[in-house]
């Protein structure tokens, strides 16, 4: 007996799901049990629609509204369930998608260590709210591990449940090869007080028009780097604008103080000193007092033993916590990430599925162009260079004047808050307006072809351009 | 997709708040989109119960009139949804609407029993098990009058009345009365606890695990056994007398004793929940009421659903209980009489009801009649009209303490929220363990439930379970659009409504928007970051007046002129006409869109707030006082920086002065 909206009455074995996506239907009833995962996979090319049919179900932290279609297209995720729960599952195309339903058992999850860490945070956050002390901050997490550790769907998780419990924490992405609601090769830091778009990966940003779910204001440093150690003088500078810009958030936003700070960060691999002196600079930059070290026993021991007796700028003892990896985290390769950063200029330009942006394409003269290139500087003196901190008298060129050239072509340039006659200095700590992508680039002419977001001059604002993201080139095939 | 769904789930609000009559018509349309949406069977249901709950009593019966033509024309699914919440959405209406209007929903429960004229299906409309409490009930509530009032009520209750709006070929009422009840008179016994069919459904745990279960006298339903003639056509008259000591009122105290025990329990479990503070002292008061007073029997039967709902919501785990749905009921709210204990039918049916029975002496078709005088004051004030015969409003009173239960949430179980579509045979898995040690028990507070996890991965890989319900149905209900939760107290009940209101601009908006281009915004300089503030759920634009008197922590910007960016080219690259320089284009969140900050439009120009306020001089002092001069250009840099000041002081200021 099958009674739509009824699932209880589905009498479909519970752990079928994926035997069910390769039968006939289109359309799956799961089953989830407490602490059970449905994980899967959808390719660029087609989609996958999940209802939430009864009980409760997250993903990334962030509950599905029973009934509501959630469409997921280019992803490797999963939806869980602490009270269990009944999804529909349609997909346009049966045979693209692969799925699965991790069984655990309470004690097996990784995800109840989640929650207690963000109960013990919230905990501490409710201190920081009732705390005589005006100053008193909520917790600064930072959130480290090797590549493919869950760290972003941690950060993620951690936030949505403090917006659930109805907190307003700041998050800051200091990992420069994916982006949080801005493109790829930024820093940025962003408030979420409300909801995520869980079709997404972190929610949309402010267009000229309405958002049926609420929008988040970015603020965005560009690096142009995929990696941290490529340039790390430019990296800790911009962590260090980042910081700065965070605390001030914090110390004139109380419902953000009380909060605190959740910070993602770029995969770590321990035997590198300088990743490890990164994150270093990135607790002392942002007063970073607990340390969650996802997937790597070594890791965590070497910042215990970095952090150990040391204090934040508060005073606070920095806490180190090591925790396993989700077993669910999906293996991402490089061509998948590709598409993931293709898909973010996508959308950045030209809306998702749900609603389409209508980007301006102009034709600029080379003239009228000032663009700095962002080249990288390994820190080749880091050996013997003990200071973590970056020194502002001892720049050299971190970017560089160019000439727009056939090198620029299907580049994805940062508009800086800047202005054309402004030192490099001052253009490289600015903060992104915006980006715009090179369609085409005409040497004789001396023109230059531009996608922007907003169909109206760019004014005199520098732009930046880095290698990373790099070149996309089927961005409008 | 999604907002699609919500469209057509709007649509079907719309067309609901708008049913003000018996219009066939439109009971129609609204029956089509049923039919057209049985995917959103579930969603559709809700918001139909929903509506009949919170509707004006005059919109009851309309509505009440699309269900039945819901369930008669379309059938299942809906029939299985409203079934689950029909004795609730039933007795509320019953409770709160005149004389003339319960006879015609008597006349509709009566087809109800029977399967659809001119069908094959040779069912009953909904299953008995449905019906049966409502009838109980109803005739429990009629019992307790006195004799000639059933006697009067049993000939009102027969009257053959046609329906006008409905498609079936056969009126549903035009049938003899003995046929209509008679297939309940020999039927089986009442079962226990029939009247927590609407609960049942929640799967409880056997109630051997819990201590503070009472014993099987208390267990039993509110119709005992010797109740059994009430399945009898009610006019009959013969059972009067011996349904009367129905219920013990020691039976009674010993189910709320045993209630009380266990909200102890469960107090010391979650001192952080009110609401389970408030439920226990609902409980002591009315233990205190049934210890001073001798209650009439249907005030016993009340009580007794009560508590019996209430029993149900205890026992389930934490993890299951569904969120507190708080009903408002009309009734609950009409003040009895203190001064005379024996409360009257009346103040259960309301006034006038037997001089709005005498009144109806033979059937008439509903819609023409006019209504008996005394029912049409009950319509137009309910509570007071109700209330009148009464004087005063004891806090002793039993209703109001109905009341109270109902408010503190203690009627969950009888009201499963939309988001809390059972999952039965999954969280009995979830271990209770309850409480675990090393928590103490104390003031409210996160401390008291973190204090024990330490930032070690022993200590945080140790499941919790009481910390779960703190995510879920601690935080209240789900939003049907978006999944975000809302308390149900009075302050979530504020910020459900603002989102409710934001939701529907939003949704406006977005109508409007997708006949225009959008594109992405840049995003926003250092400082406009630094000093945006996040506003949830406040539509700026409806009120743009009151910024003033709100905190810092949630006005967005200082400035408290702004206008939508036009989108008017011309308009776009107009100026200040008095200081001749742009507006400052800012992304206000709460207004979902660009604004001009500091801008306002004096017929048809627009101007600089502060610029106008200066010339026309209307705030007093703002002109003389403010030392920036707007007509300076600067190089593009700084004048971005003192721009940034200058509004921010010119934002303060008028603070100041407002």
């Amino acid at each position: 007996m099958s009674i739509p909206g009824l699932g209880q009455f589905s009498s479909a074995a519970t752990t079928a799901a994926s035997a069910a996506a390769a039968s006939a239907s289109a359309i799956t009833t799961i089953s989830l049990q407490p602490f059970w995962e449905y994980r899967f996979e959808v390719p660029f090319s087609s989609s996958l629609t999940i209802r939430l049919l009864s009980g409760t179900a997250e993903k990334d932290g962030t509950e599905l509204a029973p009934k509501n279609p959630y469409t997921f297209s280019g992803t490797k995720s999963k939806i869980n369930t602490w009270l269990g729960c009944e999804l529909e599952v349609t997909s346009d195309n049966p045979g693209a998608y692969d799925a699965y339903t991790a069984e655990h058992a309470a004690d097996e999850s990784p995800l109840v260590s989640y929650l207690n860490l963000h109960m013990k945070l919230e905990g501490l956050r409710s201190t920081a709210a009732k705390a005589m002390n005006t100053e008193a901050m909520g917790p600064r997490v930072l959130v480290v591990g090797p590549d493919a550790s869950g760290k972003t769907s941690l950060a993620k998780m951690l936030t949505a449940w403090a917006t659930r419990m109805g907190r307003q924490p700041l998050v800051v992405n200091t990992d420069p090869t994916e982006g949080i609601l801005s493109l790829p090769g930024t820093l940025s830091a962003a408030v979420f007080a409300t909801l995520m778009d869980v079709t997404t990966e972190w929610g949309g940003t402010p267009t000229s028009g309405p958002a049926g779910i609420p929008v988040k204001l970015p603020l965005a440093y560009y690096y142009g780097l995929e990696r941290p150690d490529q340039n790390p003088k430019l990296f800790r500078s911009l962590l260090s604008r980042l910081a700065a810009a965070s605390t001030s958030r914090l110390s004139e936003d109380p419902d953000v103080r009380h909060s605190g700070m959740v910070i993602d960060s770029a995969a770590v691999d321990a035997s590198k000193p300088g990743d490890l002196d990164i994150l270093a600079h990135i607790v002392a930059e942002f007063s970073a007092n607990i340390v969650v070290s996802l997937g790597s026993e070594r890791v965590t021991a070497e910042l215990a033993r970095r952090f150990a007796g040391q204090k934040t700028s508060l005073g606070e003892e920095i806490a180190v916590v090591g925790l396993d990896k989700s077993s669910g985290v999906a293996e991402r390769d490089a061509a998948f990430m590709q598409r993931v950063r293709e898909k973010a200029i996508k959308e950045y330009f030209f809306g998702d599925a749900k609603k389409n942006l209508s980007p301006g394409t102009q034709n600029i003269g080379f003239e009228s162009v000032t663009a700095w290139k962002v080249a990288e500087a390994p820190d080749s003196t880091s050996a013997e260079d003990d200071d973590d901190f970056y020194d502002p008298g001892a720049t050299d060129s971190v970017v560089e004047k160019v000439e727009p050239s056939d090198m620029m072509l299907n580049c994805t340039l940062a508009v800086m808050y800047a202005g054309t006659r402004d030192p490099p200095d001052a253009i490289r700590d600015a903060n992104v307006m915006g980006f715009v992508y090179i369609t085409d680039v005409d040497e004789k002419k001396k023109r230059l072809k531009v996608l922007a977001p907003v169909n109206a001059r760019l004014g005199d604002r520098p732009l930046l351009w880095g290698s990373w993201p790099e070149p996309m080139v089927s961005l409008l095939g | 997709m999604a907002s699609q769904d919500e469209g057509f789930l709007e649509d079907f609000r719309d067309a609901l708040e708008g049913l003000q009559l018996n219009s066939r018509f439109e009971i129609q349309n609204l029956t089509m989109i049923a039919r057209e949406s049985t995917e959103e069977a579930l969603v559709i249901s809700q918001a139909l119960q929903d509506h009949i709950k919170r509707a004006a009593p005059h919109k009851k019966l309309p509505a009440l009139y699309v269900l039945d033509s819901i369930v008669k024309n379309v059938g299942t699914p809906y029939t299985i949804f409203f079934g689950k919440r029909l004795y609730n959405t039933f007795m509320e209406a019953y409770a709160s609407v005149d004389m003339a209007t319960r006879r015609k929903m008597d006349e509709m429960l009566k087809t109800w029993k029977e399967p659809i004229p001119g069908s094959i299906d040779t069912r009953p409309v909904f299953a008995p098990d449905v019906t049966r409490p409502i009838e109980n009930a109803l005739m429990q509530a009629r019992a307790s009058g006195n004799q000639q009032l059933r006697r009067m009520m049993g000939p009102g209750r027969q009257m053959p009345q046609g329906v006008p709006y409905r498609d079936s070929p056969t009126p549903p009422a035009a049938r003899p009365p003995s046929q209509s009840n008679g297939g309940y008179i020999g039927g089986p016994p009442p079962i226990p606890g029939v009247n927590n069919a609407p609960y049942g459904q929640h799967g409880q745990p056997p109630p051997a695990q819990y201590p503070y279960h009472q014993p099987p006298s208390s267990q039993s339903t509110p119709q005992p056994p010797a109740n059994i003639p009430a399945f009898q056509p009610p006019y009959h008259g013969s059972y009067g007398m011996a349904a009367q000591p129905t219920i013990s009122t020691d039976a009674l105290k010993e189910d709320i004793q045993g209630l009380i025990t266990a909200f102890r329990a469960e107090f010391a479990r979650n001192p952080q929940d009110p609401s389970i503070q408030s439920k226990l002292k609902a409980l002591l008061d009315l233990q205190g009421i049934l210890q001073a007073q001798n209650l009439p029997q249907d005030q016993l039967v009340l009580i007794k659903n009560q508590i019996a709902g209430l029993a149900v919501t205890i026992r389930a785990p934490p993890a299951q209980t569904p969120t507190p749905v708080p009903i408002s009921q009309p009734v609950a709210v009409a003040p009895p009489p203190a001064a005379a204990p024996k409360v009257s039918i009346d103040s259960i049916l309301g006034s006038g009801a037997l001089a709005a029975l005498l009144a109806r002496g033979s059937g008439t078709p509903q819609a023409s009649t006019p209504q008996p005088p005394p029912a049409t004051v009950a319509i137009r004030s309910p509570p007071p009209q109700r209330a009148e015969p009464q004087q005063s409003a004891a806090p002793a009173d039993p209703m109001a303490l109905l009341g109270m239960l109902r408010k503190a949430g203690m009627l969950t179980a009888a009201t499963p929220s939309s988001g809390s579509t059972p999952v039965p045979s999954l969280t009995p898995t979830v271990p209770l363990p309850f409480p675990p040690p090393g928590i103490p028990t104390g003031p409210p507070s996160m401390d008291n439930f973190t204090g024990d996890i330490a930032f070690n991965a022993l200590s945080l890989k140790q499941f919790r379970p009481h910390l779960v319900p703190l995510m879920f149905e601690a935080l209240g209900p789900q939003c049907t659009h978006c999944g975000r939760r809302f308390k149900t107290d009075d302050e979530g009940k504020k910020k459900k409504m603002a989102h409710m209101d934001w939701h529907f601009k939003v949704n406006q908006r977005i109508a409007e928007a997708e006949k225009s281009g959008q594109h992405r915004s840049w995003f926003v300089d250092e400082t406009d970051w630094i000093n945006t503030r996040e506003t949830i759920d406040e539509d700026r634009i409806a009120a743009p007046g009151d910024a003033s008197g709100t905190q810092g922590s949630s006005s967005k910007t200082p400035n408290l002129h702004y206008i939508p960016v036009p989108s008017d080219p011309v308009l776009k690259n107009s100026v200040c006409p008095i200081c001749q320089e742009n507006f400052k284009q800012i992304y206000l969140d709460d207004a979902g869109d660009w604004v001009w900050e500091d801008a306002i439009n004096v017929d048809g120009r627009i101007y600089h707030a502060s610029c106008h306020q200066e010339v026309t001089g209307n705030v007093a002092g703002v002109g003389t006082s403010n030392p920036y001069t707007r007509g300076t250009p600067e190089p593009v840099l700084g004048k971005r920086k003192a721009e940034d000041e200058l509004a921010g002081l010119r934002g303060k200021m008028k603070l100041e002065t407002a």
